[in-house]
């Protein structure tokens, strides 16, 4: 039962995966990494990790896909079919991401599949927050300074007051939209 | 999450049962609601409402039913046929799924029948009424919420038209904005409970306080707690937002947008927008019920653990939760919407800080004992 769960979502998650790269429409994209991370979420409850599946939906697919997908229909992106006008580099691109999808398919097969302990392991809250607060509160203050840093960078950047230069200007969204 | 609990036959028919009764009362949830809305407008705007299909209009709703279903579905040509068609059932989704995480009952024990010359409840099963009972129930519910917010946003884009896309935007913007409110003001609930399970927030609220000098005995729901008023207050007004109703329907603002996210929409898939908007106002005011009003929890009353014992908590759910849902009409018909600027003001520079003031509060009167 649990493993034609699992091969189910694995397939749903790699096949929304695909169409997140392949598809030219970026609202269907955005919303095929939803379904992606949805599918994820699944493994986590198959790993009984119910709070990390919550998490993963709560903030992946509930918070910043939100953000994305109102970025995309506010600017209004549309596809811009590019004649494919460098070959080498294309030819480039696609051998070197294949490469790499292949060192990693061959080194996550080697070594992370054969080294995970079977057994039971905790992942509810409780213990999650106690590790956080204790074991890992150095890194967890730190992203939240990062956090914060990036925050505070964002508002100078759309809050600063400068002259505009010229009416003719463009804005920055128009550039992404064209 | 059951993993090593033995899971046989019975436990499948029950799970079958219970959420064919929840799926059930949440569909018909529908149909009420609209007469409740129609006829409770009317009642507080002084004319007769609907009253020509049956007994004081009851039958509208159906009446209504069935010409949703002879409406011709029109496709704009500019949608995207199959995001416009897959939205309605992003929008039904969560608020048909999250229900699955609230307690409606009380547990009771099934006890060993003998039926057609089999033992039925072997030594006696207990029953909980709860469709899943994980341990990270409220999480869920706020997962599911936050997906709500894909129906609107999809509806509104895919439609090809302005005034969908704007009813869309302001959507996601508003919901964004209140389910982090939402989120903070429950979890002083979860402060107070100890715990993420709903099944224990209803069971620390089954509890009594002794004020004024231990003479007086109320019971401790979380609404009753002067701790709990702010944060109380706080995730009833942010759960008009989420659900997008008034003073909060921006999404679909009839004078300004025509109907907003959709416009575009037609026959039944507007009619499962429609189903959505009322099943996510029972279902929110079923969380509030859970979190603040004691969930099935009789006051001043030991409900037994037997079927009585059952059936008379889930009518104190049902109960509380008709309740809620009626104040949800009533304020639709007593409040103005409110503007923009002024909906997000609150949302970030009122209730979130609050909410985060209110975390600091309730655990202040943890700390102290008052609690």
């Amino acid at each position: 039962m649990e493993f034609a769960i699992f091969f189910l979502f694995a397939a749903i998650a790699v096949i929304f995966a695909l169409v997140v790269v392949l598809h030219r429409n970026p609202v269907v994209g955005a919303l095929s990494l939803v379904a992606s991370f949805f599918a994820l979420a699944v493994m986590y409850v198959l790993l009984e990790a119910p709070f990390l599946a919550a998490l993963q939906v709560i903030v992946y697919a509930g918070a910043i896909m939100v953000l994305f997908l109102f970025v995309i229909m506010l600017l209004n992106l549309s596809h811009a079919p590019e004649a494919p006008t460098r070959p080498v580099q294309q030819f480039l691109g696609y051998t070197a991401s294949a490469a790499f999808g292949i060192g990693l398919v061959y080194y996550i097969a080697k070594y992370a599949v054969s080294t995970t302990t079977e057994g039971f392991f905790q992942a509810d809250a409780h213990t999650i927050g106690v590790r956080m607060f204790e074991a890992y509160v150095f890194p967890f203050e730190m992203v939240s300074i990062l956090l914060l840093a990036a925050i505070v960078g964002a508002l100078y950047l759309s809050g600063r007051a400068l002259p505009r230069p010229a009416a003719t200007a463009s804005q920055p969204g128009d550039e992404v939209s064209k | 999450m059951s993993g090593n609990v033995a899971f046989d036959a019975t436990d499948i028919v029950l799970s079958i049962v219970k959420i064919a009764v929840i799926l059930l009362l949440w569909l018909n949830v529908t149909p009420i609601m609209v007469w409740v809305e129609r006829r409770g407008s009317a009642l507080i705007q002084d004319r007769p409402g609907p009253n020509r299909v049956g007994p004081l209009g009851l039958l509208q709703s159906f009446a209504d039913a069935l010409k949703f279903i002879l409406k011709e579905d029109i496709i704009p040509a500019q949608a995207h046929k199959w995001l416009y068609t897959l939205a309605p059932a992003f929008g039904l989704l969560p608020a048909l799924t999250t229900i699955a995480v609230v307690p409606w009952g009380r547990a009771f024990v099934i006890p060993e029948m003998h039926l057609f010359g089999r033992t039925l409840f072997e030594g006696g099963r207990i029953f909980n009424p709860i469709i899943a009972d994980v341990s990270a129930g409220i999480l869920v519910i706020f997962a599911l919420a936050s997906l709500g917010v894909y129906g609107i946003t999809i509806a509104g884009w895919s439609s090809a038209n302005k005034y969908s896309m704007f009813g869309a935007i302001r959507a996601s913007a508003q919901m964004i904005s209140y389910e982090l409110s939402l989120t903070l003001a429950a979890v002083s609930v979860l402060l107070v409970a100890g715990s993420l399970r709903l099944t224990e927030v209803v069971a620390q609220q089954t509890n009594y306080y002794y004020v004024l000098f231990d003479i007086v005995k109320i019971p401790a729901w979380n609404v009753l707690s002067p701790a709990m008023w702010l944060s109380f207050i706080i995730f009833f007004v942010s759960a008009f937002a989420e659900t997008n109703r008034l003073p909060f329907d921006f999404a679909e603002a009839e004078a300004e947008l025509v109907a907003g996210y959709h416009t575009e929409y037609s026959s039944m898939k507007f009619a499962l927008f429609f189903m959505a908007e009322y099943m996510a106002m029972a279902t929110m005011s079923a969380v509030i019920t859970t979190l603040y009003l004691g969930g099935w929890d009789i006051p001043y009353y030991n409900e037994p653990a037997t079927f009585l014992g059952f059936l008379l908590s889930f009518l104190a759910f049902m109960a509380k939760v008709g309740f809620l849902m009626f104040i949800f009409v009533w304020v639709r018909w007593t409040i103005p919407r409110l503007k923009y600027d002024i909906l997000m003001r609150i949302g970030w520079k009122f209730f979130l800080p609050l909410a985060i003031l209110n975390i600091v509060i309730v655990a202040a009167f943890i700390a102290g004992g008052w609690i």
